[in-house]
């Protein structure tokens, strides 16, 4: 064997191994520590996330659940006062390291709100493509995207026959759908959900809760719920906030959800999942 | 077993029930308080209109609104008791104050028709002041050419003030950088500058400099300064009120500040900022003074910019208004109420323009 074949039979393997390495853990939070001002508001939270795993965050109000998880994205940077601490790693590298373009983080890692925010301004099928436009991703067969996404999405029955018309006009169920539409039209392969389901009727939460295990087929997903039985129903894992009063929040607990909810280690947890608090 | 038997005897009764509104019964005796409490104070009024030489205005304001005032709290003392007369008291004040700005409103427009209807005519609109003198006939001339002017001007105006109008809005609300309580301070300023001063200060730096004589395009810097500051304050309130959901949205999806701006917040505030460019036009379309100075008159139509003093609809109003020829005074008002109904299609289009929608 010549040493130019022995050179490319190493970065060859070196690339094998770490291609499986990313693929086991596709973003990680490593002590993160979060404030607003001078107040801190999460400290020390150190989670996982599997490649195509969903992740739930459980916890009572105001424990930085979405504080977290807007830290993932660098939605967070955007609120005046804020500052944090400690890294976030996206296949491996910190998305927080100096050249990294917030932008190409927020491609990647797409984001659901709590409350569904179509663009009024824009028909249904503008909306799904609406994500390409603002970031100036070229791709064809715009058609095909927007019947692939809303498919996804568990809307295309729906609007099929109206894609021209309003984004307003769609029920909240429909429009949250629509908006994951949206996200992921511009194919990311993290998809954070704020919430996604607190303000719709149970037969849309269903209908969500179905994409959820669809997508997550195909990319990584982290949820924050405020009900349990959504995150015993999607999620692989779960990591429980909890903030004690005038105290920054923390991870409690974490790991599959089968063992939080079925055999919880610590005691706050117990009373969380059975709903003794919170 | 036990059903539910529906009572099919009571059927009948129910469908006919009267639609009814108890909550508007009113007492049996409010009916005749209101008609006296009414009547009186206006019987009164008119006699003492007639008999006396006291002037109608200050009978209104002196005799009859305090005498009314004590008639309606009668009344209500006679049908509610004492805690009724609080009520009826601010119930007056509030119609007539209302009365009043209906009237002032309408005799405004009132006096504007009486008088400016005898000089409308088709050629008042099309044809221009060359070769009419003030006592000329209305049969000959018309405003045309200051039609033309004003809104040559306004134009010039607007393509000035819209563009850094929205541009400062935008640095207000979506880039909020450092000296956004400055901006915001000269903005205010700004809408505090009287428009002579405005005029002036064109005539100052433009025209007495011979950078360029009195022309629309004078006329037209002079008008951007006092519309700056409407555009720009009504641009940044309708910004504001575009929900921070969407900016954030948009943000996730990938989108750059500047894209978010143009793509998602400027379209969703679309029909705020329409008003905000007409809420500008309105302020100073009627504007006298600036164009006194910086824009001059003349009787003949102009079309470009630069070319020389231009006529427009107020300074054509202020040069004919006060001459001794009823002819001018009547082309004065005409004039006016050109104005008015050019000010009043100008809303009315902004509102149609304003409520489209999207989608199909």
């Amino acid at each position: 064997m010549s040493t130019a074949e022995f050179n490319t039979l190493t970065s060859l393997e070196g690339e094998l191994m770490s291609q499986r390495e990313t693929a086991e853990i596709e973003m990680a939070a490593r002590d993160i520590s979060v404030w607003f001002g001078k107040r801190k508001v999460l400290e020390g939270v150190n989670i996982d996330f599997p490649k195509r795993s969903v992740t739930a965050l459980i916890g009572p109000s105001g424990c930085g659940k979405s504080t977290f998880i807007r830290t993932l994205n660098r939605l967070h940077e955007l609120i005046p006062g804020a500052a944090l601490a400690g890294q976030v790693l996206y296949e491996g590298s910190d998305i927080y390291s100096r050249d990294v373009d917030p932008v190409q983080i927020r491609l990647k890692v797409g984001m659901v709100f709590q409350k569904p925010n179509p663009f009024p301004s824009m028909t249904i099928r503008g909306n799904v493509l609406s994500g390409l436009k603002l970031s100036g991703m070229k791709r064809d067969n715009h058609d095909d995207i927007v019947e692939k996404t809303l498919r996804s999405a568990g809307l295309w029955n729906e609007v099929k026959d109206r894609l021209n018309a309003a984004a307003g006009d769609l029920s909240g169920g429909q429009q949250q759908r629509l908006v994951i539409a949206r996200a992921l039209a511009v194919q990311p392969h993290v998809l954070l959900m704020d919430e996604p389901c607190s303000a719709l009727d149970p037969a849309s939460t269903l209908k969500i809760e179905e994409t959820i295990r669809e997508l997550s087929k195909e990319m990584t997903i982290i949820i924050v719920t405020h009900n349990m039985q959504q995150a015993v129903r999607v999620s692989d894992s779960t990591a429980f906030f909890l903030a004690a009063e005038n105290e920054p929040g923390h991870v409690v607990e974490q790991g599959a959800t089968t063992e939080i909810f079925g055999n919880p280690q610590d005691q706050r947890t117990l009373d969380y999942v059975n709903g003794r608090f919170g | 077993m036990s059903t539910v038997v529906f009572d099919s005897a009571a059927l009948p009764e129910l469908q006919q029930q009267k639609i009814q509104r108890p909550w508007r019964r009113k007492p049996a005796k409010l009916g005749w308080s209101i008609a006296i409490a009414s009547i009186v104070p206006l019987v009164i009024v008119s006699a003492m209109f007639w008999s006396t030489n006291i002037p109608g205005a200050v009978l209104m304001t002196v005799v009859y609104l305090p005498l009314q005032l004590v008639a309606s709290g009668v009344a209500a003392w006679a049908t509610k008791g004492t805690r009724g007369i609080l009520d009826s008291v601010i119930i007056v004040n509030a119609i007539g104050a209302t009365l009043f700005a209906m009237m002032v409103l309408v005799s405004v427009l009132g006096s504007l028709f009486v008088r400016g209807w005898a000089a409308l005519s088709a050629h008042f609109i099309y044809q221009n002041n060359v070769y009419i003198s003030p006592s000329t006939p209305l049969d000959y001339g018309g405003i045309g050419h200051a039609i033309l002017g004003t809104f040559l001007i306004v134009f010039i105006a607007s393509l000035i003030a819209v563009p850094i109008g929205i541009a400062t809005a935008i640095y207000i609300t979506e880039v909020r950088g450092r000296a956004v309580p400055y901006v915001r301070f000269f903005v205010q300023a700004m809408s505090g500058v009287p428009s002579v001063v405005a005029g002036l200060f064109i005539l100052t730096i433009v025209v007495a400099t011979d950078a360029f004589s009195q022309s629309a395009l004078a006329g037209g810097l002079a008008y951007a300064i006092l519309m700056l500051p409407t555009v720009a304050r009504t641009a940044e309130e309708v910004l504001k009120l575009v929900p921070e959901d969407l900016r954030t949205g948009a943000l996730a999806l990938g989108s750059t500040r500047s894209r978010t701006v143009l793509r998602v917040v400027i379209p969703a505030a679309k029909t705020g900022i329409v008003t905000a460019v007409i809420l500008g036009i309105a302020r100073v379309i009627g504007e006298t003074a600036p164009l006194l100075l910086a824009a001059g008159n003349s009787d003949q139509t102009v079309l470009n910019p630069v070319g020389g003093p231009i006529a427009a609809i107020p300074t054509y109003i202020f040069n004919n208004v006060a001459l001794p020829y009823p002819d001018a005074v009547a082309r004065a008002w005409g004039s006016a109420l050109v104005l008015i109904i050019l000010v009043a299609v100008l809303f009315t289009l902004a509102r149609i323009f304003g409520r489209g929608r999207i989608g199909k």
